[in-house]
Order: C-alpha cells, then sequence, then structure tokens
C-alpha cells in the first residue's frame, strides 16, 4: 500500500484542495470584489446565463456601471517577487524535496492575479505514521479536515466564441461551447484509512473512483430577447436561444484506481491497480449533434431589476462514431488496454446551468444578489454600492458551493472618465477557519 | 520515474498537510524480529570481551522520495536472561542499504557506551535523552529509502572473575523517522 494509496490520496488531495480553492467565485473586476462578487447590470455572469439580458439596454443598466474594467494584476507582481527565479524554483520542479504539488496546481488554477494581504494559516500538527511488520496507521492530526468525504472536483462549461449578427432582436450565430468535468470520490476504505486513523486491513482494496469528461464543439444560434411590455425605463424583457450542437470530440472515463493490500499487507511493496471504461470520438470522426436551448425573463421596474435565466437545456448531444476501450493496471500485468467496440453510438449531456438576480437602485445606492448555478452547486452573492461624490463604498458577502460564507469590501474614486477601484475578498482553504484576505485592483473606463 | 514522482508528491504534501510541523514515520522494529532468532543476542565471555551482533534483519518502509529526512530515534527495551557473572555491555546499531553493508564500520549508526548488566528490564538511553537515542546523521538519508537492513552488535566485557554469560532479550524497538521539508 504504502506509497501509492497514499500517492492516490496526495493526488486527488491536490486537486480536490485546489479546486476548492479556485470555485469560490473569483473575479477580475475590483468592484465586484467589493461587493462580494455580485454581477450587476450587464456585466459578468448575467449576459452569459440569461438570454434576455442581450436587450436589456446600457441605459436601463446599474448606475455607476463602467464601459470596461481593467485588473491590475499587484498578485502576479507579488509573486514574482516571492518566487524571483521561477524556472529553477524547487517548489515548482518535480523530483525537489521541495516540490509543492499543491502549490503549482493552485497557481495554475488560481492566477495569482490578487494581491495576497494575509494568508489563512495551516495546521502544524505533526502527520503520524506507524509502520509494523504487519501493520500500516496513519495519524493526519487536524489535517485529517483535509480529506475530502463527498465527491469533488473541478468543472466548467463555457462558451468561448460565439460570433454572429443580429436583426431586430433576433441574433444567428456560431456559438463555440467547451465542457469538463473532473470527479473523485475516495471509498469507505481508503476514507477510514486517512480521514479516522484506521489501521490498513488484510486482502483489502484502498481506491478513488474517478468519473472525467471532456467535450466540446460549435452550436449553430438562433437567438431572440427583446422587450414585450415596457418602455425606456421600465419593461419586460424575454430571450430565448435555440442551438444545435454539433460536437467536434470528447472524451470521458470512468473507473477507479488505488492499491491493493495482501496479505501479510508489506508483502509487497507496491500492489497498484486501476481500471477505467474510456469511451472517445476524435477531432475527425462523425460530429456529435444535440438539441438545446436557453431561456431568460428580465423585469425592470423604476429602481427594481429581477431576472432568471436558464442554459443548456436538454443538450444531450449524440456521439454516432465512439470507441469504448478498456484499460487495467496491476503491478503484476502493468498496464495494458482492452480494445473494445467502435463506431458505436453514446450520448453526453451539458450540464443546466441557471442564475437568478435582484438588484436596486435608488439614488446613488444599488443593491443586489444573485444565485448562480452552473451544474455544482449554488453560489450566492449579496452586496451594494454607495456613491457619494466621486467616491464609492461597496461591501458584500457570498457563499461558496461549499456552503461558506465570505465577505467582500472596498471602495474607488471616479475622476472623470477613468475610475480606480479596490476590492477585498476573503477566502478559506479548507485547512483553517481563519479566513485569508486578497485585494484586487482595476481600472473603470466609463 | 512516475513512482518516484508520486512519492515526492506524497511526501511533500503530506508535510505540506503538517504545515510547520513533521512527518513522523514510527516504525516498530520490534515487530519484524519478534519470535526470531533476531531478537536475541546470547553472550558468554570467559575474560576480556566479545563482540556478537544479530543477523541483520529487513525492515521495510513507505519509502520518502527526495525528502530530506530530519532526525531520527530510536527507544527500546530489552531484559537479560540467564545472567551469570558480571560485566558491562555496550550496544552498537549498523543501518545499511543491503545485507553486507551492516558488517562495514561505516553503517555504525548508534553506540551505547558500555553500562552495567543488571536483572532488571533495561531502557536505551543516551543523556540527556531519558529513553531514547539520536542515530548518527550518516544514517538519515537510509530512511529515505523503501527498506533499510539493521544489525544490532553487542560488546560484552568481564569485569569479575567468573564467566560472564547471559543473553539479552530485545522486548521493544521504535525507530522514529523525522521529516521536515520546508514547503510553505
Amino acid at each position: 500500500m504504502r506509497t501509492s494509496v497514499i500517492g492516490v490520496w496526495v493526488l486527488a488531495l491536490t486537486v480536490g484542495w485546489a479546486a476548492r480553492l479556485s470555485c469560490q467565485g473569483l473575479v477580475f473586476d475590483a468592484r465586484r470584489i467589493g461587493m462580494g462578487g455580485l454581477t450587476l447590470g450587464r456585466s459578468g455572469n448575467l449576459v452569459r446565463y440569461n438570454a434576455a439580458y442581450r436587450a436589456v439596454p446600457p441605459g436601463e443598466d446599474r448606475r455607476g456601471q463602467p464601459k470596461a474594467t481593467i485588473p491590475i494584476p499587484l498578485g502576479v507582481i507579488q509573486f514574482l517577487h516571492d518566487h524571483p527565479n521561477l524556472g529553477s524554483d524547487p517548489e515548482f520542479k518535480p523530483g525537489s524535496p521541495g516540490f509543492n504539488p499543491v502549490l503549482a496546481v493552485n497557481t495554475i488554477l488560481n492566477l495569482p492575479l490578487y494581491y495576497e494581504i494575509k494568508k489563512a494559516p495551516t495546521p502544524t500538527n505533526n502527520v503520524v505514521f506507524g509502520i509494523g511488520k504487519d501493520s500500516l496507521r496513519v495519524n493526519l492530526g487536524a489535517s485529517a479536515q483535509l480529506v475530502p468525504e463527498d465527491q469533488f472536483g473541478i468543472s466548467g462549461s463555457s462558451r468561448p466564441l460565439d460570433p454572429g449578427f443580429g436583426i431586430k432582436g433576433v441574433r444567428v450565430s456560431v456559438m463555440g461551447w467547451l465542457h469538463d468535468d473532473v470527479e473523485l470520490q475516495l471509498d469507505d476504505n481508503l476514507l477510514g484509512f486517512l480521514a479516522d486513523s484506521q489501521s490498513a486491513r488484510h486482502d483489502s482494496t484502498y481506491r478513488v473512483f474517478v468519473h472525467g469528461i471532456v467535450q466540446g464543439g460549435f452550436a449553430p444560434t438562433v437567438a431572440y430577447a427583446g422587450r414585450i411590455v415596457g418602455d425606456g425605463s421600465s419593461g419586460l424583457y424575454v430571450g430565448g436561444a435555440l442551438h444545435y450542437y454539433l460536437g467536434v470530440a470528447y472524451f470521458r472515463t470512468d473507473g477507479t484506481g488505488g492499491d491493493s493490500i495482501g496479505n501479510p499487507i508489506f508483502a509487497n511493496p507496491v500492489n497498484a491497480t486501476a481500471q477505467t471504461i474510456t469511451q472517445y470520438s476524435r477531432a475527425g470522426n462523425s460530429f456529435g449533434h444535440g438539441v438545446g436551448g436557453d431561456v431568460g425573463v428580465a423585469w425592470i421596474s423604476g429602481p427594481i431589476e429581477v431576472g432568471l435565466g436558464v442554459n443548456d437545456i436538454g443538450a444531450t448531444i449524440t456521439w454516432p462514431d465512439t470507441r469504448t476501450d478498456t484499460a487495467f493496471y496491476t503491478n503484476a500485468t502493468g498496464g495494458y488496454s482492452k480494445p473494445g467496440p467502435n463506431h458505436v453510438q453514446t450520448t453526453t449531456k451539458l450540464p443546466v446551468s441557471y442564475i437568478a438576480n435582484l438588484g436596486y437602485t435608488v439614488g446613488n445606492t444599488t443593491l443586489g444578489m444573485d444565485v448562480l448555478n452552473t451544474g455544482r452547486g449554488a453560489t450566492v452573492h449579496m452586496g451594494g454600492e454607495q456613491r457619494i461624490s466621486i467616491w464609492a463604498l461597496r461591501g458584500g458577502v457570498a457563499r461558496d458551493e461549499r456552503k461558506r460564507v465570505e465577505f467582500g469590501w472596498g471602495g474607488g474614486v471616479r475622476l472623470g472618465p477613468l475610475g480606480l477601484d479596490v476590492g477585498f475578498w476573503t477566502h478559506t482553504n479548507s485547512l483553517s477557519n481563519e479566513r485569508a484576505v486578497t485585494m484586487a485592483t482595476s481600472v473603470s473606463i466609463y | 520515474m512516475r513512482a518516484k514522482w508520486l512519492r515526492a508528491a506524497c511526501l511533500s504534501v503530506v508535510v505540506a498537510a503538517c504545515g510547520n510541523g513533521e512527518a513522523i514515520f514510527n516504525i516498530d522494529v520490534y515487530s519484524f524480529i519478534k519470535g526470531t532468532a533476531q531478537d536475541t543476542i546470547p553472550y558468554f565471555v570467559l575474560s576480556g570481551s566479545l563482540d556478537t551482533s544479530s543477523a541483520p534483519q529487513l525492515i521495510r518502509l513507505l519509502g520518502a522520495g527526495s525528502s530530506v529526512v530530519d532526525s531520527v530515534l530510536i527507544a527500546g527495551t530489552d531484559t537479560v536472561q540467564s545472567q551469570s557473572g558480571s560485566g558491562t555491555i555496550a550496544f552498537k546499531l549498523y543501518l545499511a542499504a543491503d545485507s553486507a553493508g551492516t558488517r562495514l564500520p561505516s553503517a555504525l549508526a548508534l553506540s551505547v557506551p558500555a553500562g552495567t548488566v543488571g536483572s532488571a528490564a533495561d531502557t536505551i538511553s543516551c543523556p540527556p535523552r531519558p529513553a531514547s537515542c539520536l542515530l548518527f546523521s550518516s544514517a538519515n538519508p537510509l530512511f529515505a529509502k523503501d527498506s533499510v537492513w539493521a544489525r544490532i552488535a553487542v560488546t560484552a566485557s568481564n569485569t569479575g572473575a567468573t564467566p560472564f554469560a547471559g543473553k539479552i532479550v530485545i522486548t521493544s524497538l521504535v525507530l522514529s523517522v523525522f521529516i521536515n521539508d520546508k514547503i510553505f
């Protein structure tokens, strides 16, 4: 068992921990940071997830909303200061005694754009391994809280390009789409071994269940967004889009990986085992195809703005030219793959995502909240902004996908067409209940 | 190479999880030699002194990749059985990557000065440590591997007029390996 079991856990943990960090709603706009990540007006997630917002004119937008925001990545300066010789930095060099996979993965998943004001402390407990002739046990102490008990992973669903043209609310476009999802879950044996410090047992398997999928393509789209009731200051806006998804390629794998314990425990140094079923359709194969749609509605009445958008409804992609392989790995046999059926039909789904938002603007005060779910749990943001002359004060609170509450606050100054904003944002890292604080800065163009 | 990377990653994160703490591997060496001839070291000295030792014993470890072993402590107890005469006994522990290596003087990892043998249970101690000894740092890299060979040598010295004889039976022996890589 030994290293491979712990190694599996470590890899899972590395991804899991980093993923947890990555899903805390990091954005580039210091205004949004200051309001706890709140999406306002036509910024951020609203246009992406609510098809009706394409029709909401800028004049109906939130007051104080800039035309463009340019982030000032102070965190990059801090990062380069901390790691001046990145190429030879042992923390980023696999094989080095100082190699830190957590830091490496986390840096990739969370680009260091923000300036770290206060770092979250990490536990200082010792991790104790007990090794005997026929016994193995690990006590992670407080670090055992790092071991994820539930399914964890990273996922994303994006639409990188959407070129097209529109006439009177109707828009014809070709939308690019990309979906990725990696999920991991420890089995009961491994969970007990790591989290509950149970002794390794004879003739047992310690595994991680793995599910991963990445798929992408483009989708000819016909969309409509327009106001059906109201006038310039208030109205009801609806939007919808019909996508004909064409899948260029996809890869999906499901399986387990881990270590098989013999009797006695140290009979062999490592008994790594893994088996997966992999399905894929390469680029160049027949396109996958499917139909799905988006709907959205936004209602603006004086100071109040309410919206709801749902995306990728019924988006099931049928892949007519899929190959299915089975892969195995054991210490005794090594790794080998067993070709399965080829040119078979399989299906995949895109996750349904939704956003609901509420905004209230009166005078120089803006308040709002939104709920966003992109398929891996809902995030909630509530915040507000008070403008006083050229100054702005902001504050907000958010609940992330792990149901942890975070806080944002900040301010800004506007000088004619330019504004400078600063926002502070708390975040936690699973290692401690104490929050870290980061600072974002950005320039706004009005 | 991949396994090596995994081990490095493993240990790095294990240590990372400790923050400023340490990864400690408590190796119950006694469990490897219990019930075998290796846990008993007989001696019989007519006069002067006599060197004797156990057979080399393989000890399985987890492997620490390229992590740096900070220090290794040893703690243990023994009893003397069938003792006759009087004398002193000194312990030496030899560690090496292979069985033959434990015969080399350079494999010396611990030397406990000679002490008078009594009938009561004895505890390995190296003052000021009351119940443990720190191994020589030259032995530390061995504990980054996935196994190590150990040999216990005893020097028995007769200080009386009658033969000094008996057997030392090890009743507990634990190695504690401390790894304290700086990560964050």
